[in-house]
């Protein structure tokens, strides 16, 4: 049995790119076979945060128009043995790839893997069409701020529209301090504007920032909090009730070390 | 006399016009015109006038529409229900089957069930309630009233033909804007926020807030 999952936002920059990355690695260390798709034609990213530039061959425009087999083009992980990329094209755009094409592809890989993750682009156009046509469930990422929250809002009513009603939420760039003083929206503000299932919370790292120059998903990273909250999240992925990390309460010599800058 | 080719007579909702059968477009046209602009006291702005669908050619129908625009008035050609005793409607039923009634639809109240998200819009010209939140980017647009079980963050505008008693319910009111018929009104950023269910209505020419029990 085969899950497809389209990762979206609707805003660009919320982590998208970065989700999709280490959800895929996360399963791939639970021994899952996965694959990930690239739909993010013209702007491609997801192979340089997984470190596999160097590595393509071929890419999605190939595969779709014909050119070659996807088994060509898929591009196995240099770590983890299950975990492909089908990456994009780098020179082509979003209308390169249209939705029969994907569902078509998806369709065919099905019986090779037990997860497809497909990367979404940014927006609501073309390329959210396209990305979006293949997958029965779909992760929606947002970050506690505005805007973001505004436009997941959207991107769940397209969702709908489509006839994709299995839909997830993750909240990503947490930061407990700011939302606890009530400069950033708080985790319930978000879940009652958005209303669908949240399946984690990662809070803002820096570890996601040097793992993404390394190539290397801070999911690898043991001392990364982000890392451990991404495993949460595919725990949850794969059906298990793993409970939501709560920010211990600062006390009072935290604080105090924090005022004098010795933490 | 010209003056009799139309007659006005005064309905539930609105104004009816009894026309002449042998009367022709322009001697109508013209009587009517001479009402409006000697402001007899029927012609209230915002009130609707219903004529009788085959009067006269589509063209001809706009041309009236138009009409009666320009004097502030709405036009239409679709009847409003007389709203008839049960007993006549039972009688009617059983010498022979009745047609179904047709339906104002400033009475008539659509049901969404679920969540309004950004950039979904509903937009009637019946009263509509909804089973979730509308959330901010949302639009609802009603010719009546608008209830919300859940919180309203999107934009609204109740009575947006003209209806001055509608009125906006919700659970946690708190929209972007609130329009009723042609008031427009912002919750001020300030205040405090209220737990309990509110209503907006027109009370002396302003959009009022005031809690409800519900």
């Amino acid at each position: 049995m085969c899950e497809i999952i389209v990762i979206t936002s609707g805003k660009g920059g919320v982590g998208k790119t970065t989700t999709t990355a280490n959800i895929g690695v996360g399963l791939a260390m639970r021994g899952n076979r996965v694959a990930l798709i690239d739909t993010d034609t013209g702007l491609r990213n997801l192979d340089l945060l997984l470190g596999l530039e160097n590595r393509i061959m071929y890419d999605l425009v190939d595969v779709t128009s014909g050119r070659v087999h996807y088994k060509k083009a898929l591009v196995r992980h240099k770590k983890f043995d299950s975990l492909y990329l089908l990456p994009t094209s780098q020179i082509r755009d979003k209308s390169a790839v249209n939705p029969e094409q994907l569902v078509q592809l998806c369709n065919e890989m099905k019986s090779d893997f037990e997860f497809i993750i497909i990367d979404c682009p940014a927006g609501i156009e073309q390329g959210f069409k396209t990305a979006i046509a293949a997958a029965d469930e779909a992760i929606v990422v947002t970050m506690p701020e505005i805007s973001a929250v505004r436009d997941a809002d959207k991107i769940i009513g397209e969702l709908g529209r489509a006839d994709k009603e299995n839909i997830k939420l993750i909240v990503n760039r947490m930061r407990y301090t700011m939302s606890e003083k009530g400069d950033m929206l708080a985790i319930d503000d978000i879940n009652e504007i958005l209303s669908i299932e949240c399946i984690g919370i990662v809070p803002d790292d820096e570890f996601v920032i040097t793992s993404t120059n390394k190539g290397e998903p801070a999911i690898t990273v043991k001392e990364s909090v982000a890392g451990q909250a991404y495993k949460n999240i595919v725990g949850r992925i794969c059906g298990e009730s793993i409970p939501f990390f709560k920010p211990p309460k600062e006390g009072f010599f935290t604080r105090l070390k924090r005022l004098f800058g010795m933490l | 006399m010209m003056n009799d080719v139309v007659k006005i007579r005064g309905l539930k909702s609105g104004l009816q016009l009894l026309l002449d059968k042998n009367a022709k477009f322009d001697e109508v046209k013209a009587s009517i015109l001479e009402k409006l602009t000697t402001g007899d006291r029927f012609f209230i702005r915002g009130t609707t006038v219903f004529m009788d669908k085959n009067s006269f050619s589509a063209e001809q129908t706009e041309e009236l529409r138009r009409l009666f625009h320009r004097h502030g008035m709405l036009f239409s050609d679709k009847f409003p229900t007389a709203t008839a005793p049960k007993f006549e409607q039972k009688a009617a039923s059983v010498s022979a089957p009745a047609p179904p009634p047709k339906v104002d639809p400033a009475k008539t109240t659509i049901v969404v069930n679920k969540t309004l998200r950004g950039g979904q819009e509903v937009r009637t010209e019946s009263s509509v309630l909804v089973f979730g939140n509308v959330n901010p980017g949302a639009q609802i647009i009603a010719g009546g009233s608008i209830d919300v079980r859940g919180t309203c963050r999107g934009y609204v505008h109740a009575g947006a033909f003209g209806d001055q008693t509608a009125c906006v319910v919700a659970d946690k009111l708190r929209p972007i804007q609130i329009r009723i018929a042609d008031l427009i009104a912002r919750r001020p950023d300030d205040i405090k926020k209220a737990e309990q269910a509110e209503r907006a209505s027109i009370k002396n020419g302003y959009i009022v807030f005031e809690p409800i029990l519900r």
